[in-house]
């Protein structure tokens, strides 16, 4: 329909009885929905970390976990809820691999171990064969349209790689000569995750910073947004852990972390650690955590 | 039929990677395998940092249960520096406490258990299921699949609970040493008091029942996947100023003869774990012959033992029953059940005021020990300093204990010794008798590959 015809017989109904105009425009944005309906193809494929991301995905609220199953993804492969085991999984990704090349979406939650081989993370076992994770994201990151390291070992490394490493571990990025879309955090907002699969669904790749991180969550620092901002700006800092006034002082790398955290807040959006009357450790930040360590010294006196 | 190899990998649903191999012979499994496959190194990763590093470092160990490990190092830092801690400290610990292993014992039920059980609808990520024995009536299974559903809102009501009193969940912020940061206020007890309601209501109406239903139509389960009766419990939900009271009370179960704990008895054998001792240091062996997993085996007075919630409802005499696949489910949501009721209590016992925390600026020692029971069964911490900084952190998890790989003895570890037996009775139904009995221990890979011991002997070491 064109825009002019719509507009003229909502025009038409607006003087009209009963509900007409709001059944008219509900009935023409379901078809318009409904001939525009797809669903998002992701792989997902879990690495070295703690698994805290996919919890955090499930505390996702609008949309709820079983509406994103529903209405967002199809959720082919993921060793955290894919109902099929052993090597009927295996063959769901092998065959989802196949079939979706270029069309479905690789989604990476941890780091990725590259000393002796990559044998410190396995993915799964055949009978005569190890799949490390270096080799599974190594041959599903070149089939897909889209890759998203999810949570910040993903994105560059995070816990997994902190000093000494002696797994050797590195970032999605590193391993894979193509645009990864880092979704960093420890763990992740849903929100951040979630509105990231809405963005590529919907609109298309989104605008990155220069960590490849999508510009909507982490284009500002949490320093800027801060509602303890005042308190910095007047000197007033926190005593103690507790205390109401900028936690500066307590180690907080809010003025380096760039993250949504004071407006959007977590679980529900109910609250942050400052919120909490703590620092931020700043977990989204390529250098996390050896470059937010000690937790709890001020900024300029951290180690690294 | 003859005897046969087999891979059971992924085993999905579960939190880390986990690949079973077993041997079946005419029907029977005669060998099992269980093989953790990730390795991190977090004992490593601590070393040489600030001691109040630990609270939040660890809890980055494990995403499940990721407050355990906060809680442990909590007390392991208010032991380092004599904290004393306030009635609301204890009370608002344990809240934010009891909302994480809610969320844990939930999910594990809908989100990886259910599945072994329910017909699931044909579409992702639940294609594939290839669930065999189903025996559920059609309208049970639907309403359990609607239940289902329902457990993603009340799952995310608990870490919403956790997340009002702790600024974020996984790995919360304000329960560190010394106390919780945040203030126990009218209006955050207010919105906990209805999370909780409404997560208590979701246990009522859907756990309990479900796992009743679950436990009458698969009752041969209580046969299958049986261990030894010997389980362990540190005791959950510490109190008192000084952490020293348990409101559940630990012990070694033998039998049904309860003893008192002896932490000294504890040791662990790398004999199949993929480590080798270099220059006086147990250092990761990915090509080690004839290993399978990055768990080591643990024992106490040199045997292994089962944790968990069988072990806390038996020991604390809230359950009566065995120590099959089906007593571990049932334990786990009775279990559930009981904590709902114990946070709409200590909810009531809050008394408004500024937030209970005092952190002492100076240690009293350098060398701490700290346990507790957790979600999954019994987790230690450990820790000797120098100059304030880590010189070794030890962590033992649950999933250390009940995954455990045979050791030097040949001994099995609980999840190997529960499959080793089982009876196959159609080869089509491997993976779904495996995946039942295995994930009844609540699985959780991410916790029981970190541990190290810096300095350890090469097995058979007593390590405290």
């Amino acid at each position: 329909m064109q825009k002019e015809d719509y507009i003229k017989r909502c025009r038409e109904l607006a003087v009209g009885s009963g509900f007409q105009l709001s059944n008219y425009v509900l009935s023409e944005v379901r078809g318009y929905r409904k001939s525009k309906s797809r669903k998002l193809p992701v792989i997902w494929i879990e690495t070295s970390d703690s698994g805290d991301n996919n919890i955090a995905f499930m505390n996702t609220t609008y949309p709820y976990l079983g509406q994103v199953f529903t209405d967002l993804i199809d959720l082919l492969y993921s060793n955290t809820f894919m109902a099929a085991q052993g090597q009927d999984a295996l063959n769901i990704l092998e065959q989802a691999a196949v079939k979706l090349r270029g069309k479905f979406t690789l989604v990476v939650e941890g780091a990725i171990p590259l000393k002796d081989n990559g044998l410190y993370t396995i993915i799964a076992r055949t009978e005569d064969r190890k799949l490390t994770a270096l080799e599974a994201v190594t041959w599903l990151g070149p089939l897909a349209e889209y890759v998203v390291a999810l949570g910040t070992c993903a994105s560059f490394g995070g816990i997994s790689a902190a000093r000494p490493n002696i797994t050797g571990s590195v970032g999605v990025r590193k391993v894979l000569n193509r645009e990864v879309i880092n979704v960093s955090g420890c763990p992740i907002n849903p929100d951040w995750f979630v509105g990231t699969l809405a963005h590529l669904l919907l609109y298309g790749r989104p605008e990155l910073d220069n960590l490849g991180r999508p510009t909507l969550f982490y284009g500002f620092t949490v320093h800027r947004h801060c509602q303890r901002r005042s308190y910095f700006d007047q000197g007033q800092f926190a005593k103690e852990l507790g205390d109401i006034e900028c936690m500066f002082s307590q180690g907080c790398v809010g003025p380096k972390t760039g993250a949504d955290c004071p407006y959007r807040q977590w679980i529900n959006h109910v609250n942050w650690p400052v919120k909490a009357n703590t620092p931020c450790i700043g977990c989204t930040n390529e250098d996390f955590p050896d470059g937010s360590s000690p937790f709890f010294t001020p900024l300029p006196e951290k180690n690294d | 039929m003859s005897k046969k190899r087999i891979m059971f990998s992924p085993v999905t649903r579960l939190s880390g990677l986990l690949s079973v191999e077993v041997v079946v012979d005419r029907g029977v499994v005669s060998i099992a395998n269980a093989g953790g496959t990730m390795y991190r190194g977090i004992e490593h990763i601590m070393k040489d940092r600030h001691i109040t590093d630990a609270i939040y470092m660890t809890q980055r160990v494990c995403g499940i249960c990721s407050l355990a490990h906060g809680a442990v190092a909590s007390y392991l830092l208010d032991e380092l520096y004599d904290h004393e801690l306030s009635e609301n400290a204890q009370y608002l610990r344990n809240i934010m406490f009891a909302a994480d292993i809610l969320q844990n014992h939930i999910r594990h039920f809908y989100f990886f258990s259910i599945p072994d059980y329910v017909k699931m609808p044909n579409q992702p990520p639940f294609e594939g299921q290839n669930l065999i024995d189903v025996r559920l009536s059609p309208q049970d299974n639907a309403r359990l699949l609607e239940h289902y559903f329902r457990s993603v809102v009340a799952s995310q009501e608990c870490h919403q609970l956790l997340t009002v009193f702790g600024g974020k969940a996984p790995n919360q912020h304000s329960f560190v040493h010394g106390g919780v940061a945040v203030a126990p206020t009218a209006d955050k007890v207010n919105q906990a008091l209805s999370l909780i309601a409404s997560v208590h209501t979701f246990v009522k109406e859907c756990l309990i029942p479900d796992t009743e239903l679950i436990a009458r139509v698969y009752k041969d389960y209580f046969k299958i996947g049986q261990t030894p009766r010997r389980l362990l419990s540190f005791g959950m939900f510490r109190f008192g100023t000084k952490n020293q009271l348990s409101h559940w009370q630990g012990g070694m179960l033998t039998g049904n003869k309860i003893s008192a704990l002896d932490i000294q008895l504890i040791t662990e054998d790398i004999t199949n774990a993929w480590y080798l001792p270099v220059d006086g240091q147990v250092l990761p062996a990915p090509y080690k012959p004839g290993a399978y997993t990055y768990i080591k085996s643990f024992q106490y007075a040199g045997q292994p033992i089962e944790m968990g919630p069988l072990a806390r409802m038996l020991i604390n005499g809230f359950y009566r029953g065995g120590t099959s696949t089906m007593d571990r489910i049932k334990a786990r949501s009775l279990e559930t059940l009981l904590i709902t009721e114990l946070v709409m209590e200590w909810l009531g016992k809050l008394v408004p005021g500024p937030p209970p925390i005092r952190q002492k600026q100076k240690l009293v020692q350098e060398q701490a020990v700290a346990a507790t029971d957790v979600m999954r069964g019994s987790l230690l911490h450990s820790v000797r300093l120098k100059d304030e900084k880590v010189e070794e952190y030890k962590i033992i998890t649950p999933s250390n204990w009940n995954f455990s790989p045979k050791d030097k003895n040949g001994q099995l570890g609980p999840v190997e010794y529960a499959l080793t037996g089982t009876i196959i009775p159609n080869p089509k139904l491997l993976n779904t008798i495996l995946g039942r009995i295995i994930r009844s221990f609540d699985p959780c890979i991410n916790c029981g590959t970190h541990v190290l011991n810096a300095k350890g002997e090469v097995t058979d070491k007593i390590i405290f």
